[in-house]
Protein backbone atom coordinates (compact mmCIF):
# COMPACT_ATOMS: atom_id res chain seq x y z
CA UNK A 1 0.00 0.00 0.00
CA UNK A 2 1.74 3.24 -1.07
CA UNK A 3 1.95 6.16 1.34
CA UNK A 4 0.46 9.50 0.28
CA UNK A 5 2.45 11.55 2.76
CA UNK A 6 5.35 11.49 5.19
CA UNK A 7 3.09 11.03 8.21
CA UNK A 8 1.65 7.83 6.78
CA UNK A 9 5.15 6.49 6.25
CA UNK A 10 6.27 7.46 9.76
CA UNK A 11 3.28 5.47 11.10
CA UNK A 12 4.33 2.50 8.95
CA UNK A 13 7.89 2.74 10.21
CA UNK A 14 6.55 2.88 13.77
CA UNK A 15 4.45 -0.27 13.27
CA UNK A 16 7.47 -2.07 11.80
CA UNK A 17 9.65 -1.14 14.76
CA UNK A 18 11.65 1.26 12.57
CA UNK A 19 10.89 4.59 14.27
CA UNK A 20 12.68 5.66 17.43
CA UNK A 21 10.93 8.48 19.30
CA UNK A 22 13.36 10.58 21.30
CA UNK A 23 11.12 12.04 24.00
CA UNK A 24 13.79 13.55 26.29
CA UNK A 25 14.45 17.26 25.79
CA UNK A 26 17.29 17.78 23.31
CA UNK A 27 19.21 20.82 22.13
CA UNK A 28 18.55 21.82 18.52
CA UNK A 29 22.35 21.70 18.13
CA UNK A 30 24.35 19.57 18.32
CA UNK A 31 22.00 16.83 19.59
CA UNK A 32 19.72 16.20 16.60
CA UNK A 33 22.45 16.09 13.95
CA UNK A 34 24.71 14.03 16.21
CA UNK A 35 21.94 11.48 16.75
CA UNK A 36 21.29 11.33 12.99
CA UNK A 37 25.03 11.00 12.42
CA UNK A 38 25.08 8.02 14.78
CA UNK A 39 21.87 6.28 13.68
CA UNK A 40 23.09 4.52 10.49
CA UNK A 41 25.89 2.96 12.53
CA UNK A 42 23.22 0.81 14.18
CA UNK A 43 23.36 -1.32 11.02
CA UNK A 44 21.24 -2.26 8.02
CA UNK A 45 18.07 -2.07 10.12
CA UNK A 46 18.77 1.34 11.70
CA UNK A 47 15.55 3.20 12.61
CA UNK A 48 14.26 6.63 11.69
CA UNK A 49 14.37 9.18 14.51
CA UNK A 50 11.58 11.50 15.66
CA UNK A 51 12.13 14.48 17.96
CA UNK A 52 9.29 16.55 19.45
CA UNK A 53 10.88 17.98 22.58
CA UNK A 54 13.46 20.44 21.29
CA UNK A 55 14.74 23.15 23.65
CA UNK A 56 13.43 26.61 22.91
CA UNK A 57 10.74 25.44 20.47
CA UNK A 58 7.09 25.02 21.42
CA UNK A 59 5.85 22.67 18.71
CA UNK A 60 8.87 21.40 16.73
CA UNK A 61 8.57 17.98 15.10
CA UNK A 62 11.73 16.81 13.40
CA UNK A 63 12.15 13.50 11.54
CA UNK A 64 15.67 12.28 10.74
CA UNK A 65 17.12 9.16 9.11
CA UNK A 66 13.80 8.30 7.46
CA UNK A 67 15.59 6.58 4.53
CA UNK A 68 18.68 5.82 6.60
CA UNK A 69 18.95 2.03 6.39
CA UNK A 70 18.22 -0.76 3.93
CA UNK A 71 15.30 -1.76 6.17
CA UNK A 72 13.69 1.70 5.90
CA UNK A 73 14.44 1.89 2.19
CA UNK A 74 12.74 -1.49 1.71
CA UNK A 75 9.65 -0.33 3.63
CA UNK A 76 9.51 2.80 1.45
CA UNK A 77 9.29 0.49 -1.57
CA UNK A 78 6.66 -1.66 0.17
CA UNK A 79 9.07 -4.60 0.49
CA UNK A 80 9.76 -6.73 3.57
CA UNK A 81 12.23 -4.88 5.75
CA UNK A 82 14.71 -7.76 5.54
CA UNK A 83 15.11 -7.29 1.75
CA UNK A 84 18.78 -6.90 0.88
CA UNK A 85 20.34 -4.11 -1.19
CA UNK A 86 20.90 -6.25 -4.29
CA UNK A 87 17.28 -7.43 -4.27
CA UNK A 88 16.01 -3.86 -3.78
CA UNK A 89 17.97 -2.71 -6.83
CA UNK A 90 16.56 -5.63 -8.86
CA UNK A 91 13.01 -4.72 -7.78
CA UNK A 92 13.67 -1.07 -8.65
CA UNK A 93 14.74 -2.19 -12.15
CA UNK A 94 11.57 -4.28 -12.49
CA UNK A 95 9.25 -1.42 -11.46
CA UNK A 96 11.02 0.99 -13.82
CA UNK A 97 9.54 -1.10 -16.65
CA UNK A 98 6.17 0.54 -15.86
CA UNK A 99 7.63 4.09 -16.21
CA UNK A 100 6.01 6.53 -16.73
CA UNK A 101 2.89 6.23 -14.59
CA UNK A 102 1.20 9.62 -14.99
CA UNK A 103 0.37 11.47 -11.73
CA UNK A 104 -3.19 12.26 -10.65
CA UNK A 105 -4.38 15.75 -9.66
CA UNK A 106 -6.04 15.83 -6.24
CA UNK A 107 -8.00 18.59 -4.52
CA UNK A 108 -7.62 19.98 -0.98
CA UNK A 109 -3.98 19.29 -0.23
CA UNK A 110 -3.31 19.29 3.52
CA UNK A 111 -0.57 21.90 3.08
CA UNK A 112 -3.27 24.42 2.11
CA UNK A 113 -4.33 24.63 5.80
CA UNK A 114 -2.03 27.60 6.57
CA UNK A 115 -0.48 30.37 4.49
CA UNK A 116 2.13 33.10 5.00
CA UNK A 117 2.68 35.62 2.19
CA UNK A 118 5.02 38.47 1.35
CA UNK A 119 6.93 39.84 4.33
CA UNK A 120 5.11 37.37 6.58
CA UNK A 121 6.61 34.41 4.67
CA UNK A 122 9.20 33.87 7.38
CA UNK A 123 10.93 30.46 7.23
CA UNK A 124 11.71 30.63 10.96
CA UNK A 125 8.01 30.89 11.83
CA UNK A 126 7.26 27.55 10.16
CA UNK A 127 10.39 25.39 10.34
CA UNK A 128 12.47 24.29 13.35
CA UNK A 129 15.71 24.93 11.48
CA UNK A 130 18.86 23.19 12.73
CA UNK A 131 22.51 23.07 11.74
CA UNK A 132 24.06 19.74 10.75
CA UNK A 133 27.88 19.87 10.79
CA UNK A 134 30.24 22.21 12.64
CA UNK A 135 31.56 24.02 9.57
CA UNK A 136 28.25 24.55 7.77
CA UNK A 137 27.69 28.17 6.87
CA UNK A 138 24.13 28.19 8.19
CA UNK A 139 21.05 26.07 8.67
CA UNK A 140 20.20 24.13 5.53
CA UNK A 141 17.17 22.50 3.90
CA UNK A 142 18.67 19.44 2.22
CA UNK A 143 15.78 17.03 1.82
CA UNK A 144 13.33 19.28 0.00
CA UNK A 145 12.19 18.46 -3.52
CA UNK A 146 12.42 21.55 -5.71
CA UNK A 147 10.00 21.88 -8.65
CA UNK A 148 10.81 23.99 -11.71
CA UNK A 149 9.96 24.16 -15.42
CA UNK A 150 11.89 24.75 -18.63
CA UNK A 151 11.16 28.44 -19.36
CA UNK A 152 11.39 27.78 -23.10
CA UNK A 153 8.94 24.86 -22.98
CA UNK A 154 6.85 25.20 -19.80
CA UNK A 155 4.04 22.92 -20.95
CA UNK A 156 6.38 19.94 -21.54
CA UNK A 157 5.82 17.82 -18.44
CA UNK A 158 8.92 15.75 -19.12
CA UNK A 159 11.17 18.78 -19.03
CA UNK A 160 9.67 19.81 -15.71
CA UNK A 161 11.99 18.87 -12.85
CA UNK A 162 11.63 17.62 -9.29
CA UNK A 163 15.06 17.43 -7.69
CA UNK A 164 16.82 17.65 -4.34
CA UNK A 165 19.35 20.46 -4.04
CA UNK A 166 21.02 21.89 -1.00
CA UNK A 167 19.37 25.10 0.18
CA UNK A 168 21.14 27.40 2.63
CA UNK A 169 18.97 29.55 4.87
CA UNK A 170 20.24 33.11 4.38
CA UNK A 171 17.46 35.06 6.02
CA UNK A 172 13.80 34.99 6.96
CA UNK A 173 12.78 34.99 3.29
CA UNK A 174 16.05 34.10 1.58
CA UNK A 175 17.64 30.83 0.56
CA UNK A 176 20.65 29.88 -1.53
CA UNK A 177 20.47 27.00 -3.99
CA UNK A 178 23.19 24.83 -5.47
CA UNK A 179 22.28 23.94 -9.06
CA UNK A 180 25.06 21.53 -10.07
CA UNK A 181 25.67 22.22 -13.78
CA UNK A 182 24.88 18.59 -14.69
CA UNK A 183 21.45 18.77 -13.01
CA UNK A 184 18.19 19.69 -14.69
CA UNK A 185 17.45 22.79 -12.62
CA UNK A 186 20.76 24.27 -13.78
CA UNK A 187 19.48 24.01 -17.36
CA UNK A 188 16.23 25.72 -16.32
CA UNK A 189 18.10 28.49 -14.54
CA UNK A 190 20.46 28.99 -17.45
CA UNK A 191 17.52 29.40 -19.82
CA UNK A 192 15.77 31.84 -17.48
CA UNK A 193 18.95 33.86 -17.06
CA UNK A 194 19.59 33.95 -20.83
CA UNK A 195 16.07 35.39 -21.12
CA UNK A 196 16.80 37.90 -18.36
CA UNK A 197 14.14 36.39 -16.09
CA UNK A 198 13.78 34.95 -12.60
CA UNK A 199 13.06 31.21 -12.33
CA UNK A 200 9.88 30.36 -10.35
CA UNK A 201 10.33 27.42 -7.97
CA UNK A 202 8.25 25.46 -5.48
CA UNK A 203 10.19 23.85 -2.64
CA UNK A 204 8.34 20.93 -1.10
CA UNK A 205 9.35 19.65 2.34
CA UNK A 206 8.29 16.52 4.18
CA UNK A 207 7.29 14.37 1.23
CA UNK A 208 6.19 10.77 0.96
CA UNK A 209 9.23 8.50 0.79
CA UNK A 210 8.93 7.60 -2.89
CA UNK A 211 8.71 11.23 -3.96
CA UNK A 212 12.03 11.75 -2.18
CA UNK A 213 13.56 8.70 -3.88
CA UNK A 214 12.30 9.80 -7.31
CA UNK A 215 13.52 13.38 -6.75
CA UNK A 216 17.02 12.12 -5.94
CA UNK A 217 17.19 9.74 -8.93
CA UNK A 218 19.50 10.97 -11.71
CA UNK A 219 16.91 10.76 -14.49
CA UNK A 220 17.30 12.01 -18.04
CA UNK A 221 16.31 15.62 -18.77
CA UNK A 222 12.99 14.72 -20.42
CA UNK A 223 12.00 12.06 -17.88
CA UNK A 224 9.38 13.15 -15.35
CA UNK A 225 10.10 12.29 -11.71
CA UNK A 226 6.38 12.00 -10.87
CA UNK A 227 6.19 9.32 -13.57
CA UNK A 228 8.90 7.39 -11.74
CA UNK A 229 7.24 7.91 -8.34
CA UNK A 230 4.08 6.39 -9.84
CA UNK A 231 5.99 3.42 -11.23
CA UNK A 232 7.59 2.82 -7.85
CA UNK A 233 4.23 3.15 -6.06
CA UNK A 234 2.38 0.99 -8.53
CA UNK A 235 -0.23 3.78 -8.62
CA UNK A 236 -0.32 7.40 -9.80
CA UNK A 237 1.48 9.88 -7.55
CA UNK A 238 -1.01 12.43 -6.13
CA UNK A 239 -0.13 16.04 -6.99
CA UNK A 240 -1.70 19.47 -6.57
CA UNK A 241 -1.10 22.91 -8.04
CA UNK A 242 1.01 25.29 -5.98
CA UNK A 243 -1.12 28.43 -5.43
CA UNK A 244 1.40 31.15 -6.36
CA UNK A 245 3.50 29.60 -9.13
CA UNK A 246 1.04 27.04 -10.48
CA UNK A 247 3.82 24.43 -10.34
CA UNK A 248 2.79 20.80 -9.78
CA UNK A 249 3.79 19.77 -6.25
CA UNK A 250 3.20 16.62 -4.20
CA UNK A 251 -0.30 16.56 -2.70
CA UNK A 252 1.00 15.15 0.57
CA UNK A 253 3.84 17.58 1.36
CA UNK A 254 4.12 19.06 4.84
CA UNK A 255 5.32 22.46 3.59
CA UNK A 256 5.35 24.16 0.17
CA UNK A 257 7.62 27.19 -0.18
CA UNK A 258 7.20 29.28 -3.35
CA UNK A 259 9.34 32.00 -4.79
CA UNK A 260 11.90 32.64 -7.48
CA UNK A 261 15.57 32.03 -8.10
CA UNK A 262 16.62 35.60 -8.74
CA UNK A 263 17.99 35.76 -12.26
CA UNK A 264 21.61 36.79 -12.89
CA UNK A 265 22.37 37.17 -9.20
CA UNK A 266 25.06 35.31 -7.21
CA UNK A 267 26.00 35.59 -3.55
CA UNK A 268 28.38 33.81 -1.16
CA UNK A 269 27.14 30.36 -0.10
CA UNK A 270 28.53 27.59 2.09
CA UNK A 271 30.56 25.77 3.10
CA UNK A 272 28.43 22.67 3.67
CA UNK A 273 29.47 19.19 4.83
CA UNK A 274 28.68 17.22 1.69
CA UNK A 275 27.95 13.66 0.53
CA UNK A 276 31.63 13.32 -0.39
CA UNK A 277 32.50 13.39 3.31
CA UNK A 278 34.24 16.74 2.85
CA UNK A 279 33.15 20.35 3.17
CA UNK A 280 32.30 21.97 -0.12
CA UNK A 281 34.11 25.24 0.35
CA UNK A 282 32.35 28.54 -0.23
CA UNK A 283 31.22 29.69 -3.67
CA UNK A 284 29.13 32.41 -5.24
CA UNK A 285 25.76 30.83 -5.93
CA UNK A 286 22.16 31.72 -6.87
CA UNK A 287 19.67 33.14 -4.39
CA UNK A 288 15.97 32.36 -3.85
CA UNK A 289 13.44 34.95 -2.71
CA UNK A 290 10.61 33.36 -0.71
CA UNK A 291 7.17 34.82 -1.51
CA UNK A 292 4.73 32.35 -0.01
CA UNK A 293 4.73 29.45 2.43
CA UNK A 294 1.86 26.96 2.67
CA UNK A 295 1.95 24.36 5.44
CA UNK A 296 0.09 21.70 7.33
CA UNK A 297 -0.79 22.52 10.91
CA UNK A 298 2.11 21.37 13.11
CA UNK A 299 4.26 20.39 10.13
CA UNK A 300 6.88 17.65 10.43
CA UNK A 301 10.28 18.99 9.41
CA UNK A 302 12.16 16.20 7.67
CA UNK A 303 15.91 16.74 7.48
CA UNK A 304 18.85 14.73 6.17
CA UNK A 305 22.18 14.26 7.91
CA UNK A 306 25.10 13.74 5.56
CA UNK A 307 28.81 13.55 6.15
CA UNK A 308 31.45 10.84 5.96
CA UNK A 309 29.68 7.87 4.30
CA UNK A 310 27.61 5.91 5.06
CA UNK A 311 24.92 8.26 6.25
CA UNK A 312 21.22 8.49 5.42
CA UNK A 313 22.18 10.28 2.21
CA UNK A 314 24.04 7.20 0.97
CA UNK A 315 21.07 4.88 1.58
CA UNK A 316 18.81 7.38 -0.20
CA UNK A 317 20.93 7.63 -3.35
CA UNK A 318 22.30 4.08 -3.61
CA UNK A 319 19.64 2.03 -5.44
CA UNK A 320 18.28 4.95 -7.43
CA UNK A 321 21.73 5.81 -8.79
CA UNK A 322 22.40 2.21 -9.88
CA UNK A 323 19.19 1.81 -11.85
CA UNK A 324 19.30 4.60 -14.46
CA UNK A 325 22.94 3.79 -15.20
CA UNK A 326 21.97 0.14 -15.68
CA UNK A 327 19.05 1.08 -17.95
CA UNK A 328 21.14 3.42 -20.08
CA UNK A 329 24.04 0.96 -20.48
CA UNK A 330 21.71 -1.96 -21.16
CA UNK A 331 20.06 -0.02 -24.00
CA UNK A 332 23.32 0.02 -25.96
CA UNK A 333 25.00 -3.07 -24.50
CA UNK A 334 22.54 -5.87 -23.68
CA UNK A 335 25.49 -7.86 -22.36
CA UNK A 336 25.55 -5.68 -19.21
CA UNK A 337 24.34 -7.72 -16.21
CA UNK A 338 24.32 -5.33 -13.24
CA UNK A 339 25.60 -1.93 -12.08
CA UNK A 340 26.66 -0.97 -8.57
CA UNK A 341 26.89 2.81 -8.28
CA UNK A 342 26.10 2.80 -4.54
CA UNK A 343 29.30 4.41 -3.40
CA UNK A 344 29.35 8.19 -2.94
CA UNK A 345 26.61 8.81 -5.50
CA UNK A 346 28.45 6.86 -8.21
CA UNK A 347 31.85 8.53 -8.04
CA UNK A 348 32.88 4.87 -8.35
CA UNK A 349 30.84 2.61 -10.63
CA UNK A 350 31.18 -1.18 -10.87
CA UNK A 351 29.69 -2.90 -13.93
CA UNK A 352 29.43 -6.62 -14.68
CA UNK A 353 29.14 -7.62 -18.32
CA UNK A 354 29.47 -10.39 -20.84
CA UNK A 355 32.08 -9.73 -23.53
CA UNK A 356 31.21 -9.63 -27.19
CA UNK A 357 34.85 -9.74 -28.24
CA UNK A 358 38.24 -8.59 -27.02
CA UNK A 359 38.25 -5.01 -25.76
CA UNK A 360 34.47 -4.94 -25.25
CA UNK A 361 34.60 -4.42 -21.49
CA UNK A 362 36.70 -1.29 -21.96
CA UNK A 363 34.08 0.07 -24.36
CA UNK A 364 31.37 -0.52 -21.74
CA UNK A 365 33.48 1.27 -19.15
CA UNK A 366 34.00 4.25 -21.43
CA UNK A 367 30.26 4.44 -22.09
CA UNK A 368 29.64 4.84 -18.35
CA UNK A 369 31.60 8.09 -18.48
CA UNK A 370 29.27 9.60 -21.08
CA UNK A 371 25.92 8.72 -19.52
CA UNK A 372 24.16 11.82 -18.15
CA UNK A 373 25.02 10.90 -14.55
CA UNK A 374 28.48 9.55 -15.44
CA UNK A 375 29.40 12.93 -16.94
CA UNK A 376 29.25 14.56 -13.55
CA UNK A 377 30.03 11.71 -11.18
CA UNK A 378 31.74 8.54 -12.45
CA UNK A 379 35.45 9.08 -11.90
CA UNK A 380 36.53 5.44 -11.54
CA UNK A 381 34.76 2.64 -13.41
CA UNK A 382 35.53 -0.99 -12.63
CA UNK A 383 34.32 -3.52 -15.19
CA UNK A 384 34.05 -7.15 -14.09
CA UNK A 385 32.93 -10.41 -15.71
CA UNK A 386 29.31 -11.48 -15.93
CA UNK A 387 29.77 -14.03 -13.14
CA UNK A 388 31.10 -11.46 -10.69
CA UNK A 389 28.45 -9.77 -8.57
CA UNK A 390 29.27 -6.03 -8.47
CA UNK A 391 27.45 -5.75 -5.13
CA UNK A 392 29.76 -8.39 -3.60
CA UNK A 393 32.92 -6.41 -2.93
CA UNK A 394 35.07 -9.47 -2.07
CA UNK A 395 34.21 -10.84 -5.52
CA UNK A 396 35.12 -7.49 -7.08
CA UNK A 397 38.43 -7.55 -5.23
CA UNK A 398 39.01 -11.09 -6.54
CA UNK A 399 38.51 -9.79 -10.08
CA UNK A 400 40.92 -6.91 -9.47
CA UNK A 401 43.40 -9.33 -7.94
CA UNK A 402 43.44 -11.82 -10.80
CA UNK A 403 42.05 -10.28 -13.98
CA UNK A 404 43.55 -6.82 -14.09
CA UNK A 405 47.01 -6.21 -15.55
CA UNK A 406 47.94 -2.54 -15.30
CA UNK A 407 49.95 -2.91 -18.51
CA UNK A 408 46.79 -2.81 -20.61
CA UNK A 409 43.80 -2.58 -18.32
CA UNK A 410 43.97 0.96 -16.97
CA UNK A 411 42.60 3.70 -19.20
CA UNK A 412 43.04 7.26 -17.97
CA UNK A 413 41.27 10.08 -19.75
CA UNK A 414 42.40 13.56 -18.79
CA UNK A 415 40.25 16.60 -18.08
CA UNK A 416 36.72 15.28 -18.08
CA UNK A 417 33.83 17.04 -16.32
CA UNK A 418 32.96 16.21 -12.73
CA UNK A 419 30.71 17.71 -10.11
CA UNK A 420 32.53 20.62 -8.45
CA UNK A 421 32.11 18.95 -5.07
CA UNK A 422 34.49 16.11 -6.03
CA UNK A 423 37.42 16.76 -3.69
CA UNK A 424 40.04 14.96 -5.79
CA UNK A 425 39.88 17.45 -8.67
CA UNK A 426 42.84 19.81 -8.87
CA UNK A 427 40.65 22.34 -10.68
CA UNK A 428 37.10 22.00 -9.30
CA UNK A 429 34.84 20.58 -11.99
CA UNK A 430 37.59 18.92 -14.06
CA UNK A 431 39.22 15.60 -13.29
CA UNK A 432 41.08 12.74 -14.97
CA UNK A 433 38.93 9.61 -15.08
CA UNK A 434 39.90 5.95 -14.88
CA UNK A 435 38.43 2.80 -16.39
CA UNK A 436 39.71 -0.46 -14.90
CA UNK A 437 39.12 -3.56 -17.01
CA UNK A 438 39.00 -6.44 -14.52
CA UNK A 439 37.39 -8.90 -16.92
CA UNK A 440 38.90 -12.07 -18.37
CA UNK A 441 40.36 -11.29 -21.80
CA UNK A 442 38.55 -12.95 -24.72
CA UNK A 443 39.63 -13.36 -28.36
CA UNK A 444 41.22 -11.59 -30.06
CA UNK A 445 42.65 -10.35 -26.75
CA UNK A 446 44.86 -13.25 -25.65
CA UNK A 447 46.63 -11.69 -22.66
CA UNK A 448 47.03 -13.66 -19.45
CA UNK A 449 47.00 -17.33 -18.57
CA UNK A 450 43.43 -18.22 -17.74
CA UNK A 451 42.83 -21.95 -17.48
CA UNK A 452 39.69 -23.56 -16.20
CA UNK A 453 38.05 -21.43 -13.49
CA UNK A 454 36.74 -22.92 -10.26
CA UNK A 455 32.95 -22.78 -10.20
CA UNK A 456 30.51 -23.27 -7.34
CA UNK A 457 29.71 -26.95 -6.79
CA UNK A 458 26.38 -27.86 -8.38
CA UNK A 459 24.89 -28.57 -4.93
CA UNK A 460 25.99 -25.23 -3.40
CA UNK A 461 22.80 -23.28 -4.11
CA UNK A 462 20.65 -25.93 -2.38
CA UNK A 463 22.98 -25.97 0.57
CA UNK A 464 22.82 -22.20 0.87
CA UNK A 465 19.03 -22.43 1.14
CA UNK A 466 19.28 -25.24 3.73
CA UNK A 467 21.81 -23.35 5.83
CA UNK A 468 19.75 -20.15 5.73
CA UNK A 469 16.68 -22.08 6.92
CA UNK A 470 18.67 -23.71 9.71
CA UNK A 471 20.09 -20.36 10.78
CA UNK A 472 16.63 -18.77 10.81
CA UNK A 473 15.32 -21.51 13.15
CA UNK A 474 18.10 -21.05 15.68
CA UNK B 1 23.41 30.83 28.12
CA UNK B 2 25.11 33.85 26.52
CA UNK B 3 22.99 36.86 25.72
CA UNK B 4 22.97 37.92 22.08
CA UNK B 5 24.48 41.22 23.11
CA UNK B 6 27.61 39.33 24.15
CA UNK B 7 28.41 38.72 20.51
CA UNK B 8 30.53 41.47 19.03
CA UNK B 9 32.01 39.79 15.95
CA UNK B 10 31.19 36.99 13.53
CA UNK B 11 32.78 33.74 14.77
CA UNK B 12 33.82 32.89 11.24
CA UNK B 13 35.01 36.10 9.54
CA UNK B 14 35.33 38.51 12.49
CA UNK B 15 33.03 41.09 10.92
CA UNK B 16 31.45 43.32 13.59
CA UNK B 17 28.18 43.78 11.68
CA UNK B 18 25.75 41.28 13.20
CA UNK B 19 22.01 41.04 12.69
CA UNK B 20 19.36 39.50 14.89
CA UNK B 21 17.23 37.13 12.78
CA UNK B 22 14.98 35.21 15.16
CA UNK B 23 14.24 34.52 18.83
CA UNK B 24 13.25 31.18 20.36
CA UNK B 25 9.48 30.60 20.55
CA UNK B 26 10.03 29.90 24.27
CA UNK B 27 11.20 33.37 25.31
CA UNK B 28 14.79 33.86 26.34
CA UNK B 29 16.20 30.43 25.44
CA UNK B 30 18.20 31.32 22.35
CA UNK B 31 18.50 33.76 19.46
CA UNK B 32 19.56 33.33 15.85
CA UNK B 33 22.21 35.80 14.66
CA UNK B 34 23.77 36.40 11.26
CA UNK B 35 26.93 38.03 9.96
CA UNK B 36 26.09 40.80 7.49
CA UNK B 37 29.26 40.14 5.48
CA UNK B 38 29.80 36.36 5.12
CA UNK B 39 26.14 35.50 5.92
CA UNK B 40 27.18 32.92 8.55
CA UNK B 41 24.17 32.17 10.74
CA UNK B 42 24.16 30.58 14.17
CA UNK B 43 22.04 29.95 17.21
CA UNK B 44 23.37 31.36 20.46
CA UNK B 45 22.83 28.00 22.20
CA UNK B 46 25.27 26.20 19.88
CA UNK B 47 28.67 25.05 21.15
CA UNK B 48 31.42 27.67 21.41
CA UNK B 49 33.28 26.17 18.44
CA UNK B 50 30.45 27.45 16.27
CA UNK B 51 29.61 30.68 18.04
CA UNK B 52 32.78 32.23 19.48
CA UNK B 53 35.55 33.70 17.39
CA UNK B 54 38.24 32.53 19.78
CA UNK B 55 36.94 28.94 19.65
CA UNK B 56 36.25 28.77 15.88
CA UNK B 57 38.61 26.17 14.35
CA UNK B 58 41.18 27.56 11.95
CA UNK B 59 39.81 25.47 9.09
CA UNK B 60 36.40 27.10 9.33
CA UNK B 61 37.61 30.71 9.52
CA UNK B 62 37.04 33.01 6.56
CA UNK B 63 38.90 36.10 5.44
CA UNK B 64 37.61 38.93 3.30
CA UNK B 65 39.79 37.74 0.40
CA UNK B 66 38.17 34.28 0.61
CA UNK B 67 34.81 35.92 0.01
CA UNK B 68 36.15 37.99 -2.87
CA UNK B 69 37.70 34.89 -4.48
CA UNK B 70 34.51 32.78 -4.34
CA UNK B 71 33.92 31.20 -7.75
CA UNK B 72 30.60 31.91 -9.45
CA UNK B 73 28.70 28.62 -9.73
CA UNK B 74 27.06 28.25 -12.13
CA UNK B 75 28.40 31.15 -14.16
CA UNK B 76 25.82 33.74 -15.23
CA UNK B 77 25.27 33.17 -18.97
CA UNK B 78 25.13 35.95 -21.57
CA UNK B 79 21.70 37.43 -22.27
CA UNK B 80 20.13 36.16 -25.48
CA UNK B 81 20.80 38.40 -28.39
CA UNK B 82 23.90 39.92 -26.87
CA UNK B 83 26.45 37.63 -28.56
Amino acid sequence: MPHDDLRGFLDALDKAGQLLRVTDEVLPEPDIAAAANAAPRLGDAAPALFFDNVKGFTDARIAMNVHGSWANHALALGLPKETGAREQVAEFVRRWEAFPVEPEWRENPPWAQNTLEGDDADLFRVLPLIRLNDGDGSFYLDKAAVVSKDPDDPEHSGKQNLGIYRLQVKGRRRLAIQPVPMHDIALHLRTAEERGEDLPVAITLGNDPLITIAASTPMKYEENEYGLAGALRGAPAPIARAPLTGLPVPWGSEVVIEGVVEGRRREFEGPFGEFTGHYSGGRSMPVIRVDRISYRTDPVFEHLYLGMPWTECDFLIAANTCVPLFQQLKADFPEVQAVNASYTHGLVVIVSTNKRYGGFAKAVGLRVLTTPHGLGYATTVIVVDEDVDPFDLPQVMWALSTKMNPAGDLITIPNLPVVELAPQARTPGIVDKLVIDATTPVAPDHRGTYGTPVRDLPETADWLTRLQALAARR
Amino acid sequence: MPEPTNYTVCPRCECPRLEHVHSSPVPGVWDVLQCARCLYMWRTSEPARRTRREACPEGFRLREEDLAAAVETPAVPPLRGTL
